[in-house]
């Protein structure tokens, strides 16, 4: 499955991994197994980034207007932050089918507000409907991955899209309001 | 028996009203509508319509004619008769009271009858006067018309033939007991059931009634012209039953009579006229009008054309359907004058009556069970139709359009395509005609949605050319649109008509006034035959193409409308299946990697040395990917059959290339060879879906496969390679069989069916490299999708071959 980038991102010789060290990722995601799964990739691969959790589509808004996510918990070094965020998450996993279809309104509303739309999005899901294909990359999402059965498949696909996002692409700042 | 004769001659000569009367002679010599006679005029007719029939200012002069005035009831006009049959001249009558000639109580009756009686142009017998000196016994009769009273006098009959009637019982001053005279003809006219049978009876009574020689019962057809369907005659004469004659016989404005009135006497054609005096009513300055008078004076063409047959006197009543006029009781006396005397005609016009009002039953009663039976069979081929949800049951059911309908053939236009059943023209032929009468309806379809001829070639002249089986079309179009038709045909009969006299004897004569047109004179039979005509169609026939017209848009509309909701209930449906597809595999999906993750991570913490557990959470995780594969094999078998085909030119060498490539991925172990033995055709089909069944029959063979060298062969055997083709199933005759051929393992007979089922494996689940079953589900369903059918064939133990075909290319 291919992902379509956005266009206001370009590619750079020079990665700025490093100045968005501070940035956090956000995971919507419902069930405890793939989330664990996410974490533990993530943790294999070394990653320093507070990895926040929100089980639903407007878990994941309210984290993002600081408004804390009323299900939303914090893994690695932080506390989630009551105030709107200052530093824009440098990477959000979605789950589409969290809870009812609110990953969905989450990716358009994400991605029809100025202020969010630069933060990739990448989602993932179980589902292979062809339609959930088309309306997410129309919608603005920035890749769409199905979610393998295989633990092994699961891992490498989590660790792909950390180094290609995080340490390949080349993103915007993620400071809030900075545009 | 006619009133009157069509002179209408283009060209001949027409005289002019006003040039002088050569049989009066005597002065008066112009001649007016308002003041014609035509004891004075008639010689200078040249054209029967400028004679004035109702009003010819004359009376047959064996009787006498009053016309008084209503309000005070004295004599305005008088017969110039009268001397001889009342005993008093015109000149001692007018002015006078009636009274003069029926004394004051015959006034005193007559002012009764009109004051209690229907009498406007409705005669009625009023009394019989009693026989006087040099004058005889007397009846009268009264009606009104436009203000006058018109009293006519006509001696009353005394049996003239004797023996052959029956006494009549004359009553006199007594309304006579008609009814009594026909009882029995009345009660046996209800019983008979044909037509034929009905107007025989009505023959022989009027017959045996009025002793007339020749009785006839003769028939107006759709163009007027007449047909003599039942006779009744004295011996010596010449038959002229089933003679026709041409309509112009009796023309427009003789029928018109016969339309209002109910009995026309003449009792000697060559009997005297009697004219009016004066010839006007002096009050109104206008001519009185005859049509209801008995003794109304006789038309001077009617007389000569009687007068060609050598018929001395005529009784003519008509017969009428409705108000429709179907025909005449006309009866000819040939051995002197006849005078059929009030009562006996009475009984004959009541005879009329009630025939007339029979005639509608008999004619009913035979149509009933013909119209029963048609409508029983038009119920029948629907309840056909809408059982087997097409019309092809209405030619190939029993019963089709065929199985009531008198009619030698019949065709259906449904679905582009034609039905026939029966002796029908070529479907070349049909679709000429059918393109001409989807014209011809749409013109006609605001008074009639059937087309009905007895002769096709005249409306339609390309028909000449098949008019040996489709003379007579009955058409009905099933579509608004009139592209669908149904049509009964009938055969050529070639009709011999007899004419009573050659039609187109239509002599002129020299007269004072230019040629003058004369009746026939010729009544020999004349045949003629009718080329190109069938028996027509009845209307009880034409109803039934009607009614089985609208009972089929009625089901086709019905059909169309529960179409459009099954259409709307299966998109409906497989969007629903779609959603369930995906959230159902989905949904099993999320736990199953949750139990894969545990087994997982189980596995990586184990120590190693239990072996047993080692065993159990590996079989664990296989299970895991096992399920993992039948849900995505159960997913993609869902869209399979229900996602549009992509067509389109394809070069199967292409799609075959792409497929080894796929499937060389997949296969890693030992030699494997897969070849085409000659280059592959190009044909149109969906690319993806084709290349889906080749790797999955590709891999199936080189899958089921214990050889150390696995091959493959793939091919295709053309239409006419009859002898590769020993085993075919019939049904794909003529089409492209294509093949993937290996030497594996082979396939038992017995298992032929079974290796097209879901999940359905002949293996353990981990021999041949495991599989979820599903791919001969799978390309069954691609196969099917192309309009093609797919089977194997092996000995079960030395390699297998499977056939297929893919109709939807070969029809592109």
């Amino acid at each position: 499955m291919k992902a379509s980038m956005p266009a206001s991102l370009s590619f750079s010789p020079d990665p700025s991994f490093a100045a968005s060290l501070g940035a956090s990722i956000i995971v919507v995601e419902d069930s405890d197994e793939d989330f664990d799964t996410l974490v533990e990739a993530a943790h294999g691969v070394g990653l320093k980034r507070v990895i926040q959790r929100a089980l639903s589509g407007a878990d994941c808004l309210g984290l993002l207007r600081g408004e804390g996510g009323e299900g939303g918990e914090r893994s690695g070094a932080g506390r989630a932050a009551k105030a709107p965020m200052h530093v824009l998450p440098a990477l959000i996993f979605m789950d589409l089918n969290s809870h009812g279809v609110d990953g969905r309104e989450a990716l358009v509303t994400i991605k029809n507000d100025p202020g969010l739309k630069k933060i990739p999005l990448v989602v993932l899901t179980t589902s292979s409907n062809p339609k959930d294909l088309t309306f997410c990359l129309q919608a603005g999402a920035n890749a769409y991955h199905v979610k393998p059965v295989r633990y092994d498949h699961y891992q490498l696909l989590i660790r792909s899209i950390l180094h290609y996002w995080l340490e390949i692409a080349t993103t915007e700042k993620m400071k809030a309001g900075a545009n | 028996m006619l009133e009157s004769v069509n002179l209408n001659v283009p060209g001949a000569a027409k005289a002019e009203p006003d040039v002088a009367d050569v049989t009066d002679g005597a002065g008066s010599a112009k001649w007016d509508a308002l003041s014609y006679s035509t004891k004075r005029h008639g010689a200078s007719i040249t054209d029967c319509d400028a004679e004035p029939v109702r009003t010819p200012g004359c009376i047959q002069a064996h009787g006498a004619l009053l016309v008084l005035r209503l309000v005070d009831l004295s004599i305005l006009q008088a017969s110039e008769n009268t001397h001889v049959i009342l005993g008093l001249s015109p000149a001692e009558l007018l002015g006078r009271s009636v009274a003069a000639v029926v004394k004051p109580e015959g006034q005193a009756q007559l002012r009764s009858i009109l004051a209690t009686e229907p009498t406007d142009r409705n005669p009625i017998y009023a009394f019989t006067l009693p026989e006087a000196e040099h004058i005889a016994e007397l009846d009268v009769t009264l009606h009104t018309i436009d203000g006058v009273v018109l009293v006519e006098f006509e001696p009353v009959g005394r049996s003239q033939t004797g023996s052959s009637i029956a006494p009549i019982p004359l009553a006199p001053r007594a309304k006579p007991d008609y009814y009594g005279i026909i009882k029995k003809t009345v009660t046996r006219l209800p019983s008979v059931s044909t037509l034929q049978e009905f107007c025989q009876v009505l023959a022989d009574e009027v017959s045996l009634l009025s002793g007339m020689d020749r009785v006839m019962i003769y028939k107006f057809h759709a163009d007027f012209h007449g047909e003599v369907v039942a006779e009744s005659l004295r011996v010596d004469l010449p038959p002229w039953l089933g003679l026709h004659y041409p309509a112009e016989d009796i023309p427009k404005p003789a029928r018109d009579i016969f339309a209002k009135t109910w009995i026309r006497p003449v009792p000697n054609i060559n009997g005297a006229l009697a004219e009016m005096t004066p010839l006007v009513n002096p009050d109104t300055g206008k001519p009185v009008d005859m049509t209801h008078c008995a003794l109304r004076g006789v038309s001077l063409l009617y007389t000569e054309y009687l007068q060609n047959m050598d018929v001395c006197a005529g009784l003519t009543m008509p017969l009428r359907r409705g108000s429709d006029l179907w025909g005449l009781i006309a009866c000819h006396h040939y051995s002197g004058p006849r005078e059929v005397p009030y009562q006996l005609r009475a009984a004959c016009e009541f005879l009329a009556q009630v025939g007339s009002l029979q005639l509608q039953a008999v004619e009913d009663r035979e149509n009933a069970a013909y119209r029963i039976k048609l409508e029983e069979v038009n119920q029948q081929l629907l309840t056909m139709a809408a059982q087997e949800g097409g019309l092809a049951s209405m030619t190939d059911g029993q019963p089709s359009l065929l199985g009531a309908m008198r009619a030698n053939g019949a065709a259906l236009f449904h679905g582009g395509m034609w039905w026939r059943v029966g002796q029908t023209p070529s479907e070349i032929q049909l679709d000429a005609l059918a393109a001409w009468l989807v014209g011809r309806l749409s013109m006609d379809s605001l008074s009639s949605p059937v087309y009905a001829t007895q002769s096709l070639s005249m409306d339609y002249p390309p028909g000449a050319a098949f008019s040996n089986v489709a003379s007579g079309v009955l058409a009905a179009p099933l579509s608004s649109s009139g592209q669908n038709l149904m049509m009964w045909f009938r055969p050529e009969v070639i009709q011999t008509i007899h004419w009573g006299g050659n039609p187109n004897d239509k002599p002129m004569v020299p007269s004072p006034y230019g040629l003058r047109r004369v009746p026939r004179r010729s009544f020999d039979r004349f045949t003629e035959s009718v080329r190109q005509h069938a028996a027509p169609w009845l209307p009880v026939e034409i109803d039934a193409a009607a009614q089985l017209r609208t009972l089929i848009m009625e089901l086709v509309i019905v059909r169309a409308e529960r179409l459009a909701d099954l259409n709307a209930d299966l998109a409906r449906s497989n969007e629903e299946l779609d959603a369930f597809a995906y959230v159902a595999s989905h949904d099993l999906k999320e736990p199953l990697r949750g139990i894969h993750k545990y087994a997982h991570q189980l596995l990586e913490a184990a120590s190693g040395d239990d072996e047993e557990e080692m065993k159990r959470l590996t079989g664990l995780m296989r299970l895991t990917l096992r399920m993992d594969g039948l849900l995505d094999s159960l997913l993609h078998f869902s869209q399979v059959g229900r996602e549009n085909l992509a067509l389109e030119p394809v070069d199967l060498n292409d799609v075959l290339a792409d497929a080894i490539e796929m499937v060389s991925s997949r296969t890693n172990d030992g030699q494997m060879q897969i070849a085409a033995p000659r280059l592959l055709p190009k044909i149109v089909c969906d690319r993806v879906r084709v290349r889906e069944v080749l790797v999955n029959l590709l891999s199936n063979g080189l899958k089921y496969n214990d050889k150390a060298d696995k091959r493959v062969e793939v091919g295709f055997i053309e239409p006419h390679e009859a002898q590769l083709r020993s085993g075919f199933p019939e049904s794909v005759s003529g089409h492209t069989v294509y093949y993937v051929r290996d030497n594996g393992i082979g396939i038992a007979p017995r298992h032929f069916e079974q290796v097209f089922k879901m999940f359905k494996r002949l293996h353990g689940r981990d021999e041949y490299g495991g599989g979820t079953g599903a791919g001969l589900t799978i390309v069954r369903k691609l196969v099917e999708r192309h309009h093609g059918q797919v089977w194997p064939e092996s000995t079960g133990s030395e390699g297998s071959t499977f056939y297929f075909n893919l109709s939807a290319a070969d029809e592109s």
